[in-house]
């Protein structure tokens, strides 16, 4: 067969033994520049781009890697101008957060829920009705049936946001009276916020349990 | 068995290939079955994105239980297979001597291809465990991971036998995927199964996860067959070679730490968040190295080996550039949580490392054998049909996708009209599903064909005589 011939991808030849490979390639690191003036523009082009690689990765990481605190979700949390330890936080703006990240996969941005699936919050008489039921919800969870508004949803399957066993949030009781306060002042509902010290009151009372279904939830006052 | 090339064949190829036949032949045909029933799967998948009713007559036909038996078929099972195979093969070819071991690889492979069965019956079953690229139920993991080790000691005998002290960049790449993967697979069972971590970091270490196994097992498998298929079929050596150890470090050091790209806009730490839009910057330092040294593969001529392979890198540079491109909150606000993510998935793991990987099956397989492939028509077909499958795939599901995140930026859309704006272009995507599980069909008949018809006859093909081989500089 002679090199003429058009490559037959029935059985594609080899153009270089493996020993030859490796030597070839080993002469190549061994080798040293003796080509005096001659220089190659391919490695200063690679310096240069690998080290404004590096820079921009260290601007960046200066300006949004939040401290790395675990407790900063906001990248533009800028170091002097971020919360300090104790300061006072406005649970509109926290519950607002919080809602965004989360809750707003099923009761959606506008808080009307998706009709047949997920409740609405907007107008809800278990969002603005009582204290006592909607943090027990929150924290624990609801599971079953319930009715929202005069509709019957089949399976609710709210998940639990407490401190509590088998949760996958294990916000603090402060984050739950946040979203609380802020869900029951937007979407036209306008119901007196939850104070962080309910919460915990009904927490430590609860203790760790399972979700809740609508038929236990109707018992509390 | 097999037979044996004779000993007039040429050097080029040797006893090493020949004692290697029966492991590396089982494990690429493992790969294929896989890849084609993976294929079916991921059709059933896209019908139902637009036609939900669609097969999910019972529970194991339905959209996750396909979802998870598919990915796990292809990563496990395709990807897997052919990625040990090809590299387990440029190891003993590089190190100059057969394979040891080789009893341990047939039953490593055994064992490992009736797991992942029992792992896929298991997801069927609806035993899944809920992280990406780790569904398969939690009893076939252990075992998967002895029959992991029992293939991979073959490689590493290799490496550690091999009769050069230097080493080339294919061995690099195969030897840290070998290593890499156990140390992945473990602690991921351990920390996400065993004793699970709880909350958000439990999300984080998944994320870890995903992202170290293409980064640090599927990626540099893909490397190793492609750093060692360019020069060989070219004759050339790789080009700019003093930067491949460069390349080489940069993904080790930096690969795994761009896990965190998955939560952009998701509940976690802003710091885990930005570690990894920067590392997906860094990281574009390894692909611009792994374009210059392959380049190589643009200038194959008439050869379809490199045809794939040039495909493949193309796919996996323009994949890196894509990852840190989406990588900034501000594109991810649209890209992240839609179709556009799958499109950039689709596109490393089928675009660039199923395409690099065929390439080196065309390559490998004749010397396997030590006979030629029964058909050129097979071969070209199986390149269109790739080619265009996969270009279909990807930019319908990117377009698909940037037009679902838009909408759903909007609280005015509803998910109907979403649904709506999306589906032409998800049933374009189907069609190239179909268009890439008939290629692969076709890739599966034809080594069926050749492994027969070797079987038949025992003319040797007519391989060039190694001695007229050197390589030249590029």
């Amino acid at each position: 067969m002679s090199d003429q011939n058009p490559i037959d991808p029935r059985l594609e030849q080899a153009g270089a033994s493996d020993e030859s490979l490796l030597a070839a390639h080993e002469k190549l690191l061994g080798k040293k520049p003796e080509d005096g003036a001659h220089y190659k523009m391919l490695p200063l082009v690679l310096l240069f781009v690998f080290s404004g690689l590096i820079f921009y990765a260290g601007t960046y990481l200066n300006h949004f890697a939040g401290h790395y605190d675990a407790t900063i979700f906001n990248e533009n949390a800028h170091p002097s101008t971020g919360a300090a330890p104790g300061a006072k936080i406005d649970p509109m703006v926290l519950g607002k957060k919080n809602y965004d990240q989360v809750c707003t996969t099923c009761h959606q941005a506008t808080g009307l829920g998706v009709a047949g699936n997920y409740p609405p919050l907007a107008g809800s008489e278990w969002v603005n009705g009582s204290e006592e039921r909607v943090i027990r919800i929150v924290l624990y969870g609801l599971k079953g049936r319930v009715t929202v508004k005069g509709t019957e949803f089949n399976a609710a399957a709210m998940p639990a946001f407490g401190k509590v066993a088998g949760s996958g949030y294990n916000w603090t009781d402060e984050r739950i009276a946040a979203v609380l306060t802020y869900v029951r002042a937007s979407f036209g509902n306008t119901s007196p916020a939850i104070s962080a010290d309910k919460v915990a009151e009904i927490h430590g009372k609860e203790g760790d349990r399972k979700e809740w279904s609508q038929e236990e939830l109707l018992k509390i006052p | 068995m097999i037979n044996a090339p004779s000993a007039a064949t040429t050097a080029e190829v040797t006893e090493i290939d020949a004692s290697a036949r029966f492991p590396l032949l089982l494990l690429v045909g493992s790969a294929l079955v896989w890849l084609v029933l993976s294929g079916a799967l991921a059709l059933v998948n896209l019908v139902q994105l637009h036609t939900p009713s669609f097969a999910a007559v019972c529970s194991v036909m339905t959209y996750g239980r396909v979802a998870a038996m598919q990915e796990s078929a292809f990563i496990y099972g395709w990807a897997a297979n052919a990625g040990l195979a090809v590299a387990l093969w440029v190891l003993a070819r590089l190190g100059g001597s057969s394979l040891r071991s080789l009893n341990w690889v047939l039953f490593g492979t055994a064992f490992w291809n009736l797991a992942l069965l029992g792992g896929v019956v298991g997801i069927a079953c609806g035993d899944a465990l809920a992280h990406g690229w780790l569904h398969l139920p939690r009893y076939v993991l252990p075992l998967m991971l002895v029959a992991y080790g029992a293939i991979g000691v073959a490689g590493v005998l290799a490496w550690t036998g091999r009769r050069h002290e230097m080493t080339f960049a294919a061995q690099w790449y195969a030897v840290a995927a070998l290593f890499l993967f156990p140390w992945l697979f473990s602690a991921a069972q351990v920390i996400l199964v065993f004793v699970p971590e709880r909350g958000v970091l439990q999300a984080v270490i998944a994320g870890w996860y995903v992202q170290g196994a293409w980064t640090l097992w599927l990626a540099p498998l893909a490397l190793a067959a492609a750093y060692y298929v360019v020069p060989k079929v070219g004759g050339r050596t790789i080009a700019s070679y003093d930067f491949a150890s460069l390349g080489f470090w940069t993904l080790l050091f930096v690969g795994a730490w761009t896990g965190g790209r998955h939560f952009i806009g998701g509940p976690v730490p802003a710091w885990v968040v930005t570690v990894a839009g920067v590392s997906c910057a860094l990281l574009l330092f390894h692909y611009m190295i792994v374009g210059l040294n392959l380049r190589g593969a643009f200038s194959g001529g008439g050869s379809v080996v490199l045809k794939f392979i040039g495909f493949g890198v193309v796919a996996y540079v323009l994949g890196g550039f894509l990852d840190a491109i989406t990588a900034f909150r501000g594109i991810a606000v649209v890209t992240q949580f839609t179709f556009f993510t799958e499109a950039q998935h689709q596109l490393a793991v089928t675009g660039a490392f199923s395409m690099i990987m065929f390439g080196a099956i065309y390559f490998m397989v004749p010397r396997l054998t030590g006979q030629a492939w029964p058909s050129s028509g097979l071969v070209r077909a199986h390149y269109f049909t790739s080619l265009l499958g996969t270009i279909g795939l990807v930019v319908s599901l990117a377009i698909a996708g940037w037009i679902q995140g838009h909408d759903l930026n909007q609280a005015s859309v509803s998910f109907e009209a979403i649904a709506a704006h999306v589906k032409v272009w998800l049933l374009l995507a189907t069609a190239a599903q179909a268009l890439l599980l008939l290629g692969n069909l076709l890739l599966l008949a034809h080594l069926l064909r050749a492994v027969v018809s070797n079987l038949a006859s025992s003319t040797p093909a007519n391989f060039r005589p190694g001695s007229t081989m050197e390589a030249s500089a590029s």
